[in-house]
């Protein structure tokens, strides 16, 4: 086992050390912060090597902090770079944007989703979404996607008050806490790359 | 416990995961985030002056009221990240504060529109980015050869020790959010006007080196 987790750590630690190479010698800002996104799933590796249930409660608070430090630099090279501009628009192929298989890859991964249940549920079916989004070039207004959002994560929240002030009713909290997370998830993943803010213009 | 550097725990709050500890060391540091917190709460910006060399001329940059409301903001969510990196008793929790000082940190200097400033900011991110692959490697590591991330237990000495390398990644990564050798692209950073808010940048991360230095000599 140990032997196994130094083995483990050594590959992650040759991943990270490529990838800081690769670093040192690009000179393109972008690239670079597009190559630090990359070197910061080995720090990822290094906690899932743990491999116990708090690894994987662990990998979560790091990505998400990752992910907002990726958002924060990405929006200081915006307006670094003076980039005003930023038509969103759909996977410019053909094929995609008029045949039917989106439709049925994203509809397979949303109930496969809800089948899965929990975050990683609300992961999978977010994807579907995303994938949905992309092909159609969808727009329209998102507030009330927002609002879905905010008001099953005030389901989430509630669950753990019951789980944490009335144990006896752990089952409909358990529900709860997994309907709300899966729409949250779902929810707040779809409205990546679809939200851009077009409409404070 | 006597020859702890922080000093003998005065309270732990143990609420679940949570873990929260107040030693004298901590709490003065604790104390010195909360008063500048408060300050930056209460304060006016600063208005930067030029003068025009060899002459009698003069002006202050302005600071727009939405622009001043942002950075006091992001001002006030670093000085909370640095309280909460002063009293939290779990190592894991402790980085996640760290990176979130670093963000903070950016945060408020980015609505600054100065190019030169931004162009700073940009590369103290991908440093303090790049620091968070040591600060949460080193956490995993306490993790993996101690089995617990608690400080408290840290301190009985019950568990083995902490190797070296996972105290030299947690002392890397702190550096990286902005002490002495990445301490460059941070300098630039102050060149953006707005005095109190623009010093929390340099306090947060000397509050977070003294916190880290208490942590390191735990195991």
């Amino acid at each position: 086992m140990w032997d196994q987790y130094n083995l483990g750590l050594l590959c992650v630690l040759v991943a990270g050390v490529i990838g800081f190479v690769a670093l040192a010698r690009e000179t393109d800002d972008l690239h670079r912060l597009l190559l630090l996104d990359l070197v910061e799933i080995t720090a990822l590796g290094v906690i899932a090597l743990l491999g116990t249930d708090l690894a994987e409660a662990l990998v979560l608070p790091g990505l998400t902090v990752g992910i907002a430090e990726l958002l924060a630099l990405s929006q200081i090279y915006i307006t670094k770079e003076g980039l005003k501009e930023r038509p969103v628009r759909g996977l410019n192929i053909e094929v995609i944007q008029k045949a039917d298989a989106p439709a049925i890859i994203s509809g397979f991964l949303v109930v496969y989703g809800l089948v899965l249940s929990g975050f990683t549920g609300g992961g999978v079916a977010g994807l579907g979404l995303v994938f949905w989004f992309m092909s159609r070039g969808y727009r329209e207004d998102l507030n009330m996607l927002e609002m879905a959002s905010g008001i099953s994560w005030a389901i989430w929240i509630f669950a753990f008050f019951v789980f944490m002030f009335f144990p006896q009713y752990w089952f409909i909290a358990l529900m709860g806490a997994a309907v709300g997370i899966v729409l949250k998830v779902t929810v707040k993943m779809s409205l990546v790359g679809t939200m851009w803010g077009e409409q404070h213009d | 416990m006597i020859d702890l550097v922080g000093g003998v725990p005065l309270y732990v709050l143990e609420f679940g995961d949570e873990l929260v500890y107040f030693t004298p060391y901590t709490i003065t540091l604790f104390l010195l985030a909360l008063t500048f917190t408060i300050l930056v709460l209460i304060s006016r910006p600063e208005k930067q002056v030029d003068i025009a060399f060899g002459g009698d001329a003069y002006r202050t940059k302005e600071i727009s009221v939405s622009e001043m409301r942002f950075r006091r903001f992001m001002a006030i969510a670093c000085g909370l990240a640095t309280m909460g990196a002063m009293v939290t008793g779990d190592i894991f929790n402790f980085t996640l504060f760290t990176a979130m000082v670093g963000i903070t940190n950016v945060g408020i200097v980015a609505a600054v529109k100065s190019p030169h400033v931004q162009d700073a900011a940009y590369q103290y991110g991908l440093v303090s980015l790049s620091a968070t692959i040591p600060l949460f490697g080193g956490a995993a590591v306490y993790a993996a050869t101690t089995g617990s991330l608690s400080m408290i237990e840290l301190m009985k000495g019950t568990v083995p020790a902490v190797p070296l390398i996972a105290k030299g990644m947690l002392m890397l990564g702190v550096i990286g959010e902005g002490m002495a050798p990445f301490y460059a692209a941070k300098a630039e950073m102050f060149r953006a006007p707005g005095a109190p808010y623009v010093i929390m940048c340099s306090l947060s991360s000397l509050l977070i080196f003294l916190r880290v230095v208490e942590i390191v000599m735990l195991g």
